[in-house]
């Protein structure tokens, strides 16, 4: 079951530097950041998964605050992005 | 009337309500204190009400307009036949969507259309919102007063917003002509 | 190989399934509006069944609780993330893609 999990954990994490293409060349900011808090999303599964491929609980405390910490980076990056918007707008 | 005991009683019941929501916003922090420690231990059940009693006394003027009218008992109650439901929405969305990925052709025909909504309230309207993000081809990219604006990504992804919306006003108890509450 | 090891294989199988199929609509769709959909639906699905998955792998323990939490929130958050990043793209009035080609296709007039 190990080897079966690890083997997931990998393609997960294949397709994580695939969706960096997206962050890196995207045309605006806004398909970057979407192409991070992707990659974000992934990266917490893996982090799951190497939960029970070690077999070491304290590994889910550590998933818990990044899906905390993911929300509030995606949200507080889009409302800077959309106030430096309203500034470009009117100035 | 609901309402009208609200406005004659409202300093009268001002206090009341800070404490309901300080203990509504209570209970979820030691909630959320038992699921980080994953322990039922005396001593750290005492630490985890002395920090959120604490953190619920310091942060209510911060969070408690996110909890307070429309959490009833009946709504949680039909939360899990709502969650149901929603989850089998979200897998055939994901079939659709699948559908139209793997299509070489593309075939998709975006437009962004205006939705009007009956839904009283912030917490119906963020659930509305989000329940249409999850189900097929539609994104609600803007949410002003009760007017939606979603982002669609086929023609007739629009017509399942209706059914959508009648099932969060089943959740939320809300009829379609009556008991728009105003003023919350 | 148990009973709940299949199941638990299963439901990591389909999520990866969903995690290919969420990078390849972010790789194939024209514009950022088009992008959000399978970012926001096929990566919940996908991340969502994994953590089942392995909820059903944990048994019953205190795992299995955070492990719910996480994937109840992971539900909330990811909606709550495309509708923020769909709101400042639209404010910033970035143009959304539209079909062109009407007369090259089948498809309807309007």
């Amino acid at each position: 079951m190990d080897e079966f999990l690890t083997a997931v954990a990998l393609v997960i994490s294949l397709n994580a530097v695939i969706c960096l293409y997206r962050a890196a060349v995207g045309p605006t900011t806004q398909d970057r950041l979407l192409g991070v808090n992707i990659v974000g999303t992934k990266t917490l599964v893996v982090v799951i998964l190497v939960t029970f491929i070690l077999a070491e609980n304290y590994f889910l405390d550590v998933a818990i605050v990044y899906a905390l910490l993911l929300f509030v980076v995606t949200v507080a990056v889009s409302r800077y992005l959309e106030a430096e918007g309203w500034k470009e707008a009117e100035s | 009337m609901n309402w009208l005991s609200a406005v004659l009683g409202e300093r009268i019941l001002g206090t009341a309500k800070a404490f309901r929501r300080r203990g509504l916003l209570f209970v979820i922090m030691i909630l959320f204190w038992i699921i980080l420690t994953a322990s039922l231990a005396l001593h750290e059940m005492l630490l985890g009400a002395i920090c959120s009693a604490a953190v619920a006394a310091l942060t209510v003027s911060l969070l408690g307009r996110a909890l307070d009218p429309h959490i009833t008992p009946a709504v949680l109650l039909r939360l899990p036949l709502f969650m149901l439901r929603l989850i089998w929405e979200i897998v055939k969305a994901n079939l659709d969507v699948a559908r139209i990925i793997l299509n070489p052709g593309l075939p998709i025909d975006p437009r962004i259309v205006e939705y009007r909504t009956y839904l009283p309230g912030d917490l119906p309207r963020t659930v509305f919102s989000d329940s249409i993000t999850l189900t097929p081809g539609t994104v609600t990219v803007e949410l002003r007063g009760d007017l939606l604006n979603v982002h669609c990504l086929c023609p007739y992804h629009e017509e399942g917003l209706a059914g959508l919306e009648r099932l969060v006003a089943w959740l939320f108890g809300v009829r379609r002509d009556g008991e728009v509450r105003k003023g919350g | 190989m148990t009973a709940k090891e299949i199941v638990a294989g299963i439901f990591c199988c389909i999520g990866t399934f969903f995690f290919i199929l969420g990078t390849t609509g972010l790789l194939r769709m024209p514009d950022i509006f088009s992008r959000l959909h399978p970012s926001t639906k096929c990566d919940t699905l996908g991340a969502c069944s994994v953590i089942v998955g392995m909820a059903v792998y944990s048994g019953w323990s205190w795992d299995l609780l955070k492990l719910i939490f996480i994937a109840c929130f992971l539900l909330l958050s990811s909606a709550t993330c495309g509708h923020a990043i769909g709101r400042s793209a639209l404010r910033r009035d970035i143009p959304y893609w539209r079909r062109q080609d009407e007369g090259a296709k089948s498809g309807d007039g309007a």
